[in-house]
């Protein structure tokens, strides 16, 4: 009856997340006392990718060790399809790939002869081993490679040989860390389509610093900073969290705390962020408005106080934004003050080259008086 | 557990190692056979081939740490740990799988000798019984040995100083027994009696003679059991600790 219902739950939305595969409960790790993952609860659905972000050393790699098994926790649970990875590790290691961030592949190996020995590791019966091996290798593409010692393969075979040892006995749940790393371009874009094909048969849970990466593959996303979760989200509700506000690019000719003056006490404008210099007294100024209404207004006064406004275009939020705000919130704290000192500078400089400028002038007519 | 154990007896064999190591088991064998036809009784004209193990032994043992020094140091040293640490085996069978496979380069290395024995079969005569027990008295002392080597693998994520610390440690086993015998020790009988359970010289003295006792087996295999459990404490408590 519960098979039945299972399936009924199944064929009615095949990609729905309907269970929850792997279930983390407030996963905490140290390292003697430093804290290296703190607290981190969340849960992947079936059939899910879920993106992993964070910066370098935000606990990613800790994190995938504890839900594969390689590394205990110091507290917390991992459940995987129902099953506890410190009471029933093996049962848990049988539903998963991992592929770490360094592939562990024995460089004095033949490629066909490790992925056959991973096999046998990973328990596949010695009758199915050929085929699974065959099969993995077709998917990565390196097939024609198998008869290679793998410490002369080049970064990217290398990774692509340990992705095919994380296939090997087509495990439920996938674990894939920072899989693009030190791959080209073209590479990377097949990891990215193997991914979402794998996708149809798998869970995935994949780390990256790289963003594109997430939006191209991930519908859902954890970041983590420091060891504590940030966020865990869909990206397109991430985005709209940071993206409720606009943004607009403008250009415009003047003196900068001038021009800061007006634009911050425009009505509708929320903060000037940032200011980048175009060219002599043309600057680029990124600001932050309540609604697009806000450009005639802004315009009017910026004319009326004799500043010409070069260009201006909206900047949509993205991921980015997302995860500048959430993975560097002390930064946001000092950042009006580094813009005004910023703006003072620039202006400063300004002022010192007109009055140079002057002096300069002065001078020549000086001269020419002591001429006459 | 048997797919771990024979990838490490190929990978013995896929690099030149497990040939020089051969190679240099060999040399000191052939050496010190030499040696041992040359300097022979020649009333008995029998000749026992515990002899050689009994003399030289100290050089074949200092080879064992060659053999172990990789087992562990080096898979933490390039992380391919990782690929065993998430497979769905235990760390016991992890740590038995390495062990028996060193003792299967180092069986393979004994075999190799059984041609000496072959040769002067043919040409003479050859004391049995101390040559059976010889062998198998110096396989069970090689294996507390390789057991030693491997849980000294297991310390360190560098094979050298795995290689050097283990040497080090056979020092002390080929010492014990002297050690057990000095003035020093003798004048404490309770001190002395346990230094004398722990000498492995005397028992394998006592197969190298061609005498087999069953308590000398029982010790060098719970000696080697005790160690294996050793190593596989030192793995756990290093994922633990991990940092």
């Amino acid at each position: 009856m519960q098979s039945a219902i299972h399936i009924l739950i199944c064929c009615n939305d095949e990609r729905g997340f309907a269970e929850n595969m792997v279930e983390i409960k407030n996963l905490t790790k140290y390292y003697g006392t430093h804290p290296a993952v703190q607290d981190i609860s969340f849960t992947v659905g079936d059939h899910e990718v879920l993106g992993f972000l964070g910066p370098n050393g935000a606990g990613k790699s800790t994190t995938m060790n504890m839900i594969t098994g390689c590394l205990p926790s110091t507290s917390g649970t991992v459940l995987v399809d129902g099953h506890d990875i410190a009471k029933d590790p093996i049962a848990v290691k049988r539903k998963i790939g991992y592929l770490p961030e360094i592939p562990p592949v024995y460089p004095d190996m033949r490629v066909y002869d490790y992925l056959t020995f991973a096999a046998g590791l990973k328990g596949i019966p010695r009758t199915e081993r050929k085929k699974q091996v065959a099969h993995a290798m077709e998917r990565l593409h390196i097939t024609d490679v198998q008869k290679r010692i793998i410490g002369n393969l080049s970064k990217g075979y290398r990774q692509r040989v340990g992705f095919a040892m994380a296939l090997l006995g087509s495990p439920k749940f996938l674990i894939l860390d920072e899989p693009t790393v030190g791959l080209d371009p073209t590479q990377v874009m097949e990891v990215r389509r193997l991914i979402q094909d794998l996708a149809q048969e798998h869970t995935i849970i994949f780390s990256t610093h790289i963003l594109a990466e997430v939006t191209a593959v991930c519908e859902r996303v954890v970041i983590i900073n420091k060891g504590q979760i940030r966020a865990v989200d869909t990206i397109a509700n991430l985005e709209a969290s940071v993206g409720g506000d606009l943004h607009l690019r403008l250009k415009i000719e003047g003196e900068i705390t001038k021009v800061t003056e007006i634009v911050r006490n425009t009505e509708g404008v929320l903060s000037v962020d940032d200011v980048e210099f175009d060219s002599q007294g043309i600057n680029a100024f990124t600001v932050t408005v309540a609604s697009e209404s806000v450009r005639k207004p802004l315009m009017s006064r910026l004319i009326a106080e004799d500043c010409m406004v070069l260009e201006i275009t909206s900047v949509k939020s993205s991921l980015e934004d997302v995860f500048v705000k959430l993975t560097a919130p002390t930064r946001e704290q000092t950042r009006e003050e580094a813009f005004e000192e910023l703006g003072k500078e620039m202006d400063a400089q300004r002022e010192a080259e007109e009055a140079a400028k002057n002096a300069a002038a002065n001078a020549d007519e000086n001269e020419k008086e002591a001429k006459d | 557990m048997f797919s771990l154990y024979k990838k490490e007896v190929q990978s013995y064999f896929c690099s030149p190692f497990a040939y020089v190591v051969s190679a240099l088991f060999l040399m000191v064998f052939s050496l010190s056979f030499i040696n041992g036809i040359s300097n022979m009784d020649s009333n008995v004209m029998k000749f026992s081939f515990s002899n050689i193990f009994y003399n030289s032994f100290f050089y074949f043992i200092f080879l064992i740490p060659l053999l172990t020094m990789r087992t562990f140091a080096e898979e933490r040293k390039s992380k391919t740990e990782t690929l065993w640490l998430s497979a769905p085996i235990t760390i016991t069978q992890v740590v038995f799988a390495k062990f028996f496979a060193a003792a299967t380069v180092f069986l393979l290395m004994m075999a190799f000798s059984l041609f000496f024995p072959l040769v002067a079969f043919l040409h003479g005569s050859v004391i049995g019984s101390s040559l059976v027990c010889g062998y198998l008295g110096f396989f069970l002392w090689s294996l507390v040995c390789i057991a030693i080597g491997v849980m000294i693998s297991a310390m360190t994520d560098n094979p050298i100083i795995a290689a050097v610390l283990g040497e080090a440690s056979m020092i002390v086993i080929v010492f014990l027994d002297n050690f057990t015998q000095s003035d020093l020790i003798q004048s404490l009988p309770p001190v002395a009696k346990v230094f004398t359970w722990f000498s492995t010289e005397a028992r394998f003295g006592a197969f190298s003679q061609g005498l087999f006792s069953l308590a000398d087996l029982v010790f060098f295999i719970s000696i080697t059991l005790v160690v294996l459990i050793w190593t596989i404490i030192i793995i756990e408590k290093r994922r633990w600790s991990r940092g």
